[in-house]
């Protein structure tokens, strides 16, 4: 830079007015920078190629859309980001990474697959970013906010944990197969899968308790695809009931249950089964399986499930996968923490959100506390959260649990001989 | 009573794998070539079939030859888009071909379950069984269509033998499998036995993966894994052996059926074991030429 | 000719390390998150081609060896809370162990007969982890509750100096009488022998330190994310994305490999958008590249010179 040789005065005069206007001109652009009310955004991840996985993204837009309908959150719109993680756990952190470093996001909602929902957790905790699985069923999410809780407070799950998943079974099998149905003996059905430790555990304590006598707890790998020889076994047993623990598979052992016509009734958790597509899945062969889930179409457990099931029935073709309910209401639920918290600072978002007292579509929505086994868990009970039991009858989802909000009875395919 | 329940659950799954690995291993034989899209290849020939019966309403019958017709093509694509342009490319030493077709095939299976699990989603889906009904042989319940199952896998093995043992085309491709340049010297054009080849390989993959979605159900997921059972069965068998691929097929179907009335936790694990077994003490396979 | 591209290349490469240390300065936590992985994953690659490019055994299950050294290092923080520089070491050690364990079938089999082998090994150990689940977790993957560092950059500078630490050693391995000697036993053993040179003790030394270095990856892989499962560490699809990587990279350059890793985790993220797809997307690029440029992406610019 050429050194001016002009005297003082006149370089002040020189700059004076250039560095006024370069002043105006900044200050205007930056008012003009300044937007209006910037949204808040909430990254999602989900699986696109998975039934259950595509639900949590349309969920959330759906439920995104309906807050912004009614003026967003003290005037600022929702806005999702969504990610597809093809299932696989790495993918999803770094989505997560992207969506907390690049898209800015206030809370992120991620996958119904527990190995994914472990995986971000501890990168919930170091970017300190609220997270929510609406989903994911493995006890370890919310026993890892237990055990250090100033750590791993970001973390939410937002749906039943195993544990509590197999309590809700006891419970359904004691107010209908061993009351009405007078059944007296059950074997335990599940996949050698971490995510089924934590519930045939709670399955081995609660079912005596609820009146079922435990003949056999069978747990078969999970890469299984020849049901037979489980099946030859347990006909050999005689059961009344079999409770399944399945996830990983439900189709196939499903199809073969009926085309051995095995005489034993299928209850419990089979988590395919509670998909729209089971039915055409299985060709029909899902007559008379019953299954836990979060909600059923047409069933009322709150005011505002079967407005939201229509709507997403009449936006998307089918209806939505246990999770775009838990979805739905967690967007909410997280958009009412940022109210309340009137920021979107990452404590002051968690500490609104341990006070959730919400009625979304699966129920009253309460997290447990710090003193609680499994701290940020969704907290089971009536009146809050149960999940229903359904049974798939000629096609359709039939809700038989619990009582108040049953639109149907049970019943069974001819070749089931029904307990006594 | 358990016994003749192993018996005949062994039978049906013995058979399956019979057929899903006595394609995978003739195409090796006659062509060289590794096809590590085979479990690609049975997928979409399970998942058209299925749609085919369902979506399109042409039913059981209809859908498995639509699915049949899809495996084939998509076997041609394989050969045609991937193997013959490695093979017949300038850019690649000879010696390194087997590398590149295996990767090349590798890639393209990650594709195709690529595009089918967005087309179909990664659901699992299972065929209409074609025969229904149940028949109870000796007090042990069976479904009609696993009989059926184990009978269509002989026949068409057995139509398979036919056709390498006592027909011209087979001869030669036996032949090709030996001594490809002794073939061409006499005249034979090399390509047609290999697109014969690769006919009846598609064909095989085809009916395989419908007869498997028709079973035990196939999803998006799982395509991998049907790659390596095959590719398991026929190193056992001994590459490019038919029969030791049958052999194979047959033991590594009861010791998974054994093992699933014993520990159901346990089921793949000693097939595994008798696999590093047989392949570290006899390393041609059980019935494989060296 | 072949001295003159290799110090040309090894200054490209020096630059190309230079520039690389100095991204954390740009870069967002996010970006700098997918190198550390790709960083680690091009380790995973390098340790690939010095078995099969040199020793030519077709390893189909190099998640056997890092998920032996990404599960001890995380079982002995996890339930024995061990410092992290101890984890790392006994999974090296496990590795090892497992390499030396596959290399002796590996002595006997060739071709596709060890290859079998290979990906029995994996599958064994998937099914182990989900049948001991009590230890290891089981599907879900285990927490690892140390961890290299909370700073991302760190965390990358960490993957970095590791991955040239480790191409400075197996390349110039590659380079050496020992690599042009594995390379000759690679390519006809027979023939090698016969020259005077000890196979198998070579075979051995291939086998052994590619498990290391895959079996320290692998425990600063799941040192960094936190949590091991085996969908991250084990799974087939992660063999094959390295044997991809590799392959893409240029196969027998070892530092293809670490090309080829980087390039697939980026295209990766990049086409992110493209959500289900993106998959579909960079196997067909993948694809593309073999059928067209057989030597890989370091490969054809390194050959290219060469043959003509």
């Amino acid at each position: 830079m050429i050194v001016s040789k002009q005297t003082p005065a006149r370089l002040a005069r020189w700059i004076a007015p250039r560095a006024v206007a370069l002043t105006a001109a900044l200050s205007l652009t930056s008012a003009a920078a300044i937007p209006a009310a910037e949204p808040i955004k909430i990254g999602v991840i989900g699986e696109e190629s998975s039934v259950a996985g595509a639900s949590i993204t349309k969920a959330a837009q759906m439920a995104a859309d309906d807050i912004n309908a009614h003026g967003g959150v003290n005037g600022r719109q929702v806005q999702i980001i969504t990610y597809d993680d093809h299932s696989s756990a790495s993918d999803a952190v770094r989505a997560f990474q992207r969506a907390v470093t690049e898209d800015k996001v206030s809370a992120v909602i991620a996958s119904y697959i527990s190995e994914v929902a472990l995986a971000i957790e501890p990168w919930s905790a170091r970017m300190k970013m609220p997270f929510i699985t609406p989903g994911a069923a493995s006890t370890d999410i919310s026993k890892h906010v237990h055990d250090d809780y100033a750590t791993n407070k970001y973390t939410f799950h937002g749906w039943l944990t195993s544990a509590f998943i197999a309590q809700s079974i006891c419970d359904f099998e004691h107010d209908t197969i061993v009351k009405d149905l007078h059944a007296k003996t059950t074997v335990v059905m599940s996949e050698d899968a971490a995510w089924t430790t934590p519930l045939d555990a709670q399955y081995l304590e609660c079912l005596p308790k609820a009146g079922l006598k435990v003949l056999d707890h069978i747990r078969f790998n999970p890469d299984t695809t020849d049901f037979t020889p489980i099946f030859n076994k347990i006909e050999g047993e005689h059961p009344d009931v079999i409770t399944t623990g399945i996830s990983h598979v439900g189709v196939q052992p499903t199809v073969q249950w009926h085309d051995q016509r095995v005489p034993i009734a299928m209850a419990g958790q089979s988590s395919q089964a509670t998909t729209s597509t089971f039915w055409k899945d299985t060709n029909g062969d899902a007559e008379g399986v019953i299954t836990a889930s979060a909600a059923a179409p047409g069933v009322a457990i709150t005011p505002g499930t079967v407005p939201f099931t229509d709507a997403y029935i009449k936006k998307f073709g089918s209806s939505p996968a246990y999770d775009g309910y838990t979805t739905y209401d967690d967007v909410h639920i997280i958009a009412d923490a940022i109210k309340r918290a009137g920021s979107t600072d990452p404590d002051k978002m968690v500490t609104e959100m341990e006070k959730t007292d919400y009625v979304g579509t699966i129920g009253r929505v309460q997290f447990y506390g710090q003193s609680d086994q499994y701290t940020h868990a969704l907290k089971y009970g009536p009146g809050l959260v149960t999940g229903v039991d359904i049974q798939w009858q000629n096609g359709k989802q039939v809700t038989i649990w619990p009582r108040d909000k049953a639109n149907g009875k049970i019943t069974f395919p001819a070749a089931i001989k029904s307990p006594h | 009573m358990t016994a003749l329940q192993i018996l005949i659950d062994g039978f049906a799954i013995s058979a399956l794998y019979a057929l899903a690995a006595v394609g995978f291993t003739l195409i090796f034989g006659v062509s060289g070539v590794l096809n590590l899209s085979h479990g690609g290849i049975m997928l979409v020939a399970a998942l058209i079939g299925w749609w085919a019966a369902g979506d399109l309403g042409l039913g059981v019958y209809g859908g498995t030859l639509v699915g049949i017709v899809a495996g084939l093509l998509t076997a041609y694509l394989t050969y045609f888009v991937v193997v013959r342009p490695i093979q017949r490319s300038r850019k690649i030493p000879r010696e390194e071909t087997e590398i590149f077709v295996l990767t090349g095939t590798l890639l393209f299976g990650i594709m195709i379950q690529g595009g089918m699990a967005a087309l179909f989603s990664d659901n699992p889906v299972t065929m209409r069984p074609l025969i229904r009904g149940v028949v109870n042989i000796f007090g042990v319940n069976t479904p009609k269509n696993e009989i059926m199952i184990a009978v269509v896998c002989w026949v068409v093995i057995g139509l398979l033998w036919l056709l390498i043992n006592r027909t011209r085309a087979g001869k030669s491709m036996l032949a090709a499998s030996i001594n490809p340049r002794g073939l061409t010297l006499l005249g034979f054009e090399l390509s047609r036995i290999y697109f014969l080849v690769w006919t009846i390989y598609g064909t095989l993959a085809g009916i395989a993966g419908v007869l498997l979605a028709s079973f035990l159900g196939v999803s998006t997921a799982n395509a991998g894994q049907l790659t390596a059972s095959a590719f398991s069965i026929v190193v056992l068998g001994g590459l490019g052996s038919v029969s030791g691929s049958l052999l194979a097929a047959f033991v590594v179907g009861y010791l998974e059926t054994i093992t699933a009335y014993v520990n159901p936790e346990l089921r793949p694990i000693p097939a595994l074991l008798l696999l590093v077994l047989v392949v570290c003490l006899r390393p041609q396979g059980l019935l494989g030429r060296r | 000719m072949t001295r003159l591209l290799r110090s040309r290349l090894v200054w490209i490469a020096a630059l190309v390390v230079l520039v690389a240390a100095f991204l954390p300065l740009w870069l967002s936590a996010y970006m700098l998150g997918v190198l550390t992985v790709a960083y680690y994953f091009g380790v995973f690659s390098m340790s690939w081609d010095l078995l099969f490019g040199f020793a030519g055994e077709v390893n189909f299950g190099p998640t056997f060896l890092i998920g032996l050294g990404a599960y001890t290092a995380a079982i002995l923080n996890n339930q024995f809370s061990l410092p992290i520089p101890v984890c790392v070491v006994a999974g090296a050690l496990a590795a090892l162990v497992g390499g030396l364990l596959l290399a002796m079938p590996a002595l006997r089999l060739r071709g596709p007969y060890f290859g079998l082998v290979t990906l029995v090994a994996v599958l064994l150990l998937q099914n182990a982890i989900v049948i001991f689940a009590k230890y290891t977790g089981g599907e879900i993957g285990m927490t690892v509750p140390s961890v290299l560092s909370i700073d991302p950059r760190v965390n990358y500078w960490y993957a970095l100096i590791f991955m040239v630490i480790s191409a400075i050693i197996l390349f110039g391995l590659s380079r050496s009488a020992i690599g042009l000697i594995l390379q000759a036993s690679g390519q006809d053993a027979i023939e090698a022998a016969a020259l005077g040179f000890n196979v198998t003790k070579h075979k051995l030394a291939a086998f052994s330190i590619s498990a290391v270095f895959s079996g320290i990856a692998g425990a600063l892989l799941v040192l960094y994310m936190g949590t091991a499962s085996v969908g991250t560490v084990i799974d087939i699809a992660i063999g094959v994305q390295i044997i991809i990587a590799a392959v893409l990279g240029g196969r027998r350059t070892i530092l293809g490999g670490a090309l080829g890793a980087i390039f697939l985790i980026c295209a990766n993220e990049l086409l992110r958008p493209l959500g289900q797809l993106n998959t579909f997307v960079v196997s067909a690029v993948a694809l593309a590249v073999i059928l067209f440029f057989p030597d890989g992406l370091l490969g054809h610019v390194l050959r290219g010179g060469e043959r003509e």
